[in-house]
């Protein structure tokens, strides 16, 4: 796995896109392309219950539908940052979590889009208190392997 | 990691990292991860009362970290291995709905470039 992974608690993703810059980063504002990609495998995102207003501030809400029982996810987020066409950043309110998506201009229309997740709630995010937590919270998963490899052994 | 662990709620989720962000509170997981303990054993490693070790405790509970037996006269604490499993395993579901959402999108934008009209 090439990607860094500081914490259990952090997902660092990064995909190559075979398009434009501008029109990537429109795909991830724009209730009509969001719809046919935002649900994973198996859960679609209806259209009409997609709502962007992409500037800091706005909102950013989805409906999750299950194809197989039709059950519900919700989410809704609100805008930090919207720079065109190079970064977004949202937080959901339901979840706490924050999500950046950075966009890079690779040339011959090739873009690199980097999403980073924390699921920390913001009281952990001040500078001192992230460096503190992060690696702690790293030695300890690590810990707790130890122990349960012991236990096992 | 176990990877049969129930899937935690964002709330759950929440809570559970919440809960372990205190290092009183990871080192209490630590010590329940060698096996269940009492309120008392619980709290002599520590310079604490034993009514701060019980806020402690209730904040793991309410996680769903630690479960405590109501009938025993000392409830011993008992860490809910799976519910830990689940949280670490949060990175994994995350990568995986991300992975799953941009093959989407890589389709999706293969027909809007070969079809112009629709962007």
């Amino acid at each position: 796995m090439s990607d860094q992974q500081p914490a259990a608690d952090e997902l660092h993703f990064t995909r190559v896109f075979a398009a434009p810059r501008e029109l990537v980063f429109r795909c991830m504002i724009d209730p009509e392309h969001l719809s046919r990609f935002w649900g994973p495998a198996g859960v679609s995102a209806p259209i009409e219950r997609i709502r962007v207003d992409a500037r800091a501030g706005g909102l950013f809400e989805t409906v999750m539908v299950n194809d197989a029982d039709g059950s519900e996810y919700p989410t809704r987020a609100i805008y930090l940052e919207v720079v065109e066409p190079e970064r977004l950043v949202w937080r959901e309110t339901h979840s706490g979590m924050t999500i950046s998506a950075t966009f890079t201009d690779l040339g011959d229309a090739r873009t690199e889009v980097r999403i980073h997740q924390t699921n920390v709630p913001e009281t952990y995010r001040s500078p001192e208190a992230q460096v503190g937590f992060l690696s702690s919270l790293d030695r300890f998963s690590g810990y707790l392997d130890y122990l349960g490899r012991r236990s096992e052994g | 990691m176990n990877v049969n662990s129930p899937p935690l709620t964002e709330d759950q989720l929440n809570a559970t990292f919440a809960a372990l962000a205190d290092p009183t509170r990871r080192a209490i997981v630590a010590r329940l991860a060698r096996g269940d303990a009492t309120v008392n054993e619980l709290a002599s490693p520590f310079e604490m009362t034993l009514p701060a070790i019980s806020k402690h405790l209730k904040v793991l509970e309410h996680s769903g970290l630690i479960s405590r037996t109501r009938r025993a006269q000392f409830r011993p604490c008992h860490l809910e291995r799976p519910v830990l499993d689940s949280a670490v395993s949060w990175i994994d579901k995350s990568r995986r709905v991300w992975t799953e959402r941009f093959d989407k999108l890589a389709d999706h934008l293969s027909d809007v470039r070969f079809d112009p009209a629709k962007d």
